[in-house]
């Protein structure tokens, strides 16, 4: 064993559902290829029974044919999440309506990779039409842009991006919205949980690791370590993305 | 047994409040020591920053400092220094080039590395993408300097590797507050073992991130021994704790 002992950090804690999972490559990074397989053997190696994944391929090329490599994932492990692509607000809305009567609980936006703005009409037209299905929205973007278009709509939105810098703009607009929540990766500062929890509750905090992407036991390690309570640990690691997404009477 | 590097004492300008926090957060990861600068000192006033971290390092044994230099003001970093140093409470220079504006080809920072290496003083420099090659130029173009890139350059993690290649009086260290896959082991694979340290940015960043890095990284034996304490303790002079004193053998390149 070495000074870098992880494992014995984290303990026995265990993450039931992570709400930042991707799988496919990014073209433009030599970052890992992103198999099915490799990314389903990097969570279990960190404890994480689950993940909400999305595809790169519909991310970044084609929305149907990269939906249907998700949505046919037959791994318990991973909660299929549809993505649209933000430059066709039209096509997206078709693709919502598919995805929903598909059964999928959740679509994820990629507004940084897709070089989509705050403002483009295209997020707040999303949106509207992924709330108005039922979808819980898992975003990328800069939370201080970003909360704007899922404002005053009663949106279930995770920002996936919120960095700890940028915590104070995401817990004052989450004060007003009771739908946003935040992923936990970037809040990597000594008491941006606490603080979230006390603000807001720790209901709003949920576990990201962005798996095959980052290192999962960064944010894995901030939680161990948090000041949050067993209960609230245990809702960050799962329990609130199960809510979030429905997923409470099948857990 | 670890030493942080790269770490901080007093508030930061966002939402968090870590001023006080510094025994704490060390004791999260088991971090032994670490080497702090001032905030007040890096964002905005050197001297009085200096001067009010030199009254806190005389409450505790875990903390050494960084006497921040702004290369603007050399005169005045040129007096903390010689008032500071041979306290032996502060053990390097602490510059940060985008709070002072001051890029590591500037004049100003060519002239304050070359004070510091006349002072055979170590300085860590942050340094973000290929930044960090230009701190490799500046040890080469001055023998007696050694420096440590701080956050390894961030995203440009690759140009760190071709850094360190290049000198080995720069040293990496891994702190930032992303943490892309396999980072911090690509570095560690590629660059020679006695010029990598271990630092957080704590307070300002948890040291999950970093010590997740590192941790993912699967380092074993000397190589984790020496990213954990033993090429600080090295560098900076500072006592090998008892238990904690078997020299290393030259790692292999």
């Amino acid at each position: 064993m070495t000074a870098f002992d992880a494992e014995g950090l984290i303990g026995d804690l265990t993450v039931t559902l992570d709400v930042d999972v991707l799988v496919g490559a990014y073209p433009d990074r030599d970052g890992p290829p992103g198999a099915p397989a490799e990314v389903c053997e990097t969570l279990a190696r960190h404890r994480i029974t689950a993940g909400a994944v999305a595809g790169l391929r519909a991310a970044l090329f084609d929305v149907r044919s990269g939906n249907d490599e998700i949505l046919a994932l037959d791994r318990p492990e991973l909660l299929p999440v549809g993505a649209v692509d933000l430059r066709d607000p039209v096509g997206a809305g078709g693709e919502l309506e598919r995805l929903a009567g598909s059964g999928a609980r959740a679509v994820r936006l990629f507004p940084d990779e897709q070089g989509v703005e705050a403002d483009f009409p295209s997020v707040r037209h999303v949106a509207r039409r992924a709330t108005d299905l039922g979808l819980a929205i898992l975003t990328g973007g800069d939370v201080r842009r970003f909360w704007r278009p899922f404002a005053g709509l009663g949106a279930r939105v995770v920002f996936l991006d919120t960095h700890f810098y940028h915590l104070g703009d995401f817990l004052v607009t989450a004060a007003d919205e009771p739908g946003f929540h935040t992923s936990t990766r970037l809040l990597n500062s000594p008491d941006a949980l606490e603080t979230t929890a006390a603000h807001v509750g720790a209901e709003r905090l949920l576990y990201g690791s962005r798996t095959p992407h980052y290192e999962p036991v960064v944010p894995l390690l901030r939680l161990a370590t948090s000041g949050l309570t067993p209960d609230e640990v245990a809702g960050v690691a799962g329990g609130n993305a199960r809510r979030l997404l429905g997923l409470e009477a099948q857990s | 047994m670890i030493i942080d590097v790269h770490a901080h004492w007093g508030p930061w300008f966002f939402t968090m409040d870590v001023a006080e926090v510094n025994h704490a957060v060390m004791d999260r990861y088991g971090i032994d020591l670490a080497v702090v600068s001032a905030t007040e000192a890096v964002i905005y006033d050197a001297p009085s920053g200096n001067r009010a971290l030199a009254s806190v390092l005389e409450g505790t044994d875990r903390l050494y400092g960084y006497v921040t230099v702004n290369p603007r003001r050399l005169a005045d970093a040129e007096r903390d220094l010689r008032e500071y140093l041979p306290t032996g409470r502060f053990v390097g220079a602490k510059i940060h080039t985008d709070y002072t504006r001051s890029p590591v080809t500037s004049p100003q920072m060519r002239e304050a590395l070359a004070m510091l290496a006349e002072l055979d003083c170590p300085a860590l420099v942050h340094t973000w993408d290929a930044s960090v090659l230009d701190l490799a130029q500046a040890c080469l173009d001055l023998p007696g300097l050694r420096a440590i890139a701080g956050h390894m350059g961030a995203t440009g993690w690759r140009h760190a590797i071709e850094a360190a290649r290049a000198c080995d009086r720069l040293y990496l260290e891994p702190c930032w507050s992303h943490a892309p896959a396999g980072r911090f082991a690509e570095v560690a694979a590629a660059v020679d073992a006695r010029q990598l340290l271990f630092g957080t940015d704590a307070t300002l960043i948890d040291p999950a991130s970093a010590f997740g890095a590192v941790a993912a990284a699967r380092l074993t034996g000397e190589t984790a021994e020496r990213v954990a304490w033993r090429n600080a303790a090295d560098l900076f002079g500072l006592k090998i704790p008892p238990g904690h004193g078997s020299p290393p053998a030259p790692p292999e390149r």
